[in-house]
């Protein structure tokens, strides 16, 4: 019996992390050699690692949702027949990163035939690719132990040249921790991947894309709750969230405008067909928009159904790309908890319209010029002003005000 | 599936034996001589390198590999067609070829320093009468011709087979090759295996026709046969090497047949397609079709069928533990050898350039 930790390879060529999505061992455990340990996802796809040996797991290195980098730990098996590994001795605050992308991941400990020392672990910013300089300059910064993103290149474009690796080498006396995250002055600095990353990339891509304006409205929620008790008495309960959606998917079916993307390329409007409805969900992972397909196919109770289990694929992490992408359309709940009242959502491009619904409670309403407390909430909706001006949105939102006030399903 | 054109004067011994729809007929199926050890071979052959292609995944997943590209699904054609030929008919393959290479005896762990960064040529070709794969799409078809032609101009009687995928006859070396097939009489025979999905590219957007059909307009047959039925792919592949060793020329074998698994490691097919279409194609899963239809002949029972799963779990165990054990990774500079035979000047500079990089690590 001898510790042995896998570290996650490259599993797509080139990759440089991986989120992991669930765990199939528990600690404490038994493994057999090939048999699932866990799923995790790269930027390519969604794979299963078998493992590469019997024995029992002492530890699991990440929980669901974090992101792991290539070359970190990703589990420890104690090892049944395997030879006692020498834990390489890693440089002080500095973690060994095997050097090359194959072969490091099982069974290939110090004794590998590399006649390397162990390498400096390049930092987020190299990872994250944004420091200029050339693959040589790079491997020197490694040995060297000088971190790029620190360095200001004199280079053309900024790029990092030889000589200020050279330079920052002969001035630094230790190596620059592998992710520093604490600066002198206390600013911390968290290193920005998988869902996070993919949420700025997109939301950076609809606000620099798409010239897009909010308008609001306060919709009656007298019928929608009463449809709700009715349904309720027939033995189902169920949320507001598939009322909106129906009501939605009314409007949207007299305002076709709003199921639509603008052509870059082409300068052309595209009216989709489908109407594929994305549903924000926050998980602890971050925001996710499972994508409800068809849904002018579907009926209330169809709606209900799938919309749920999209939520909880969603917040439980087991939904596949597909299910999260293909969205015409987008729909968002800024009313789940909190005082909270509405908002001006962001458009998830290339979609043209997003809707955000507020908490149904009671407010005082002007009935027949007395003022009342009636159930109602917000709507607001974003739209890209390229395809649809104020007048058609405002058509839009009357629209889908009355299909919400007149539900009765 | 419809029936090719004839073409006028040319003889084909292969159609005969196949139904309108690509099917192997009953009475072709029992006239193939194989007796019962050669039918259980085939059969074990296919688990062995469907064992093999699992194991690769994994351990592509463990890291031990950069990449791997499995042909689950396309065990029939991989054994049928080996099985099919003489041991010197040399076999020009694409990079998922990987069972046939298996079928010929290359040593599957030696194989997969391949996969794992180690070597740019694991076996030797002429040893085995099997080319190095080839991994830009098609360029193994004008090499399979050429080497044809050049088997014909030697007076040797030795033939050729050449296989590739659906997407590789939408590359003009592909119709390169098939024209110089036809005008040059070259004893190859052309091998498609149409497994539907060029990566994410679907068959029909690869190709408006039938790719069997277009085998006439280069001047010689071509078919379309079920390429999971693993004898169905003997007798068409026999036939046509049959054919082309008497010297009546080249011979196209469209086999169809599916992708199971991901393009490579490095893809999701769950992306672009449907959960639907592999269960179809499940069903007609090569292997439990072949041992169903074994169990029915009195080929095949219980204790050897266990007896062929243990020799494939044996061979799994071994491919690890000796890819494991296998040459060390070559140092860095070895990316400059057997570039140039004489290097030029700035090669030579690069190289040495490189070489101060790693002095004092």
């Amino acid at each position: 019996m001898a510790d042995q930790t896998f570290r996650l390879p490259d599993l797509g060529e080139g990759l440089t992390e991986a989120q992991l999505v669930t765990w199939r061992v528990q600690e404490g455990g038994h493994v057999e050699v090939n048999e699932p340990l866990c799923d995790v996802e790269t930027a390519k796809a969604v794979v299963v690692i078998p493992s590469p040996w019997v024995g029992t797991i002492q530890k699991l290195h990440a929980r669901p949702g974090e992101s792991v980098a290539v070359g970190s730990a990703l589990v420890t098996i104690a090892a049944e027949g395997a030879p006692a590994a020498v834990e390489p001795r890693p440089a002080e605050g500095v973690e060994a990163t095997p050097s090359t992308l194959v072969g490091y991941g099982a069974g290939a400990g110090p004794q590998a035939g590399s006649r390397r020392r162990a390498r400096v672990a390049p930092s987020a910013q190299q990872a994250g690719g944004d420091v200029r300089a050339a693959p040589f300059v790079r491997q020197l910064a490694k040995e060297k132990g000088v971190d790029l993103a620190r360095l200001t290149g004199s280079g053309p474009d900024g790029r990092i040249t030889r000589a200020d690796v050279e330079a920052a080498a002969s001035g630094a006396t230790a190596p620059t921790p592998a992710a520093a995250t604490t600066s002198t002055d206390g600013e911390r600095r968290i290193s920005v991947v998988g869902i996070r990353k993919a949420i700025a990339r997109q939301m950076v891509r609809s606000v620099s894309t798409i010239p897009q304006f909010t308008e609001f409205a306060v919709f009656d929620a007298t019928n929608l709750l009463a449809a709700r008790q009715r349904q309720k008495q027939s033995g189902r309960s169920l949320t507001p969230l598939p009322y909106f959606i129906v009501a939605l998917v009314k409007a949207v079916r007299a305002f076709p405008l709003m199921n639509s993307s603008w052509d870059e390329a082409r300068d052309e409007i595209v009216v989709k067909q489908a109407i594929n409805l994305g549903i924000a969900v926050n998980t602890s992972q971050g925001l996710l928009v499972p994508v409800l397909r068809g849904a002018d196919q579907l009926d209330l109770s169809a709606i209900a159904d799938q919309s749920a289990r999209l939520i909880e694929g969603a917040r439980a992490g087991t939904l596949k790309p597909g299910e999260m992408s293909g969205g015409t359309i987008t729909i968002t709940n800024v009313g789940a908890s909190g005082p909270v009242e509405t908002g001006t959502p962001i458009i998830s491009p290339p979609e043209c319209c997003v809707v955000a619904f507020g908490a149904i409670k009671p407010r005082p309403m002007v009935i027949d010029g007395e003022v009342v407390a009636r159930s109602g909430a917000w709507i607001s909706i974003s739209v890209d002003h390229r395809i649809v001006d104020g007048a058609l949105a405002t058509e839009f939102l009357t629209a889908l005000v009355g299909e919400l006030e007149h539900l009765h399903a | 599936m419809a029936d090719v054109v004839q073409v006028v004067g040319t003889d084909d011994p292969v159609r005969p034996l196949f139904t309108a729809a690509g099917e192997l007929k009953a009475d072709a199926r029992n006239g193939l001589g194989l007796d019962a050890a050669a039918l259980r071979d085939l059969y074990q052959k296919m688990i062995l390198i469907r064992r093999a292609d699992q194991e690769a995944l994994n351990l592509q997943r463990q890291g031990e590999l950069g990449l791997w590209g499995q042909y689950l699904g396309q065990e029939a054609i991989h054994v049928g067609a080996v099985a099919a030929l003489e041991a010197n008919d040399w076999i020009f393959p694409s990079y998922r070829e990987f069972g046939m290479a298996m079928c010929r005896g290359v040593d599957p762990a030696e194989m997969l320093t391949w996969f794992r960064g180690l070597s740019h040529g694991p076996w030797d070709p002429r040893k085995y009468a099997f080319a190095p794969l080839a991994v830009p799409v098609a360029t193994q078809v004008p090499h399979a011709v050429g080497f044809a032609m050049g088997s014909r101009l030697r007076g040797s009687d030795d033939v050729v087979l050449g296989t590739f995928g659906d997407g590789a006859t939408s590359k003009g070396d592909w119709h390169e090759a098939m024209n110089f097939a036809g005008v040059f009489k070259a004893p190859v025979i052309l091998l498609c295996q149409n497994n539907h999905w060029a990566i994410s590219v679907p068959l029909a957007k690869q190709t408006a026709g039938s790719i069997a059909e277009r085998a006439p307009g280069y001047g010689f047959p071509g078919i379309r046969i079920d390429g999971n039925d693993v004898l169905g792919v003997f007798a068409a592949v026999r036939a046509a090497a049959e054919r082309a060793r008497r010297g009546d020329g080249p011979y196209l074998i469209e086999a169809m047949t599916y992708r199971m698994g991901a393009h490579t490691s490095s893809d999701d097919p769950t992306r672009y397609r449907l959960d639907s279409e592999l269960q179809t194609w499940s069903a007609k899963d090569p292997i439990a079709r072949y041992r169903s239809w074994l169990q029915g002949q009195g080929h095949l029972d219980d204790a050897a069928a266990a007896a062929i799963d243990r020799a494939a779990e044996t061979m799994a165990e071994q491919m690890r533990s000796r890819l494991r054990a296998a040459v060390p990774a070559p140092a860095g500079e070895a990316i400059f050898d057997r570039v140039y035979e004489r290097p030029p000047g700035p090669f030579i500079e690069e190289r040495e350039e490189f070489e101060a990089s790693l002095e004092g690590t």
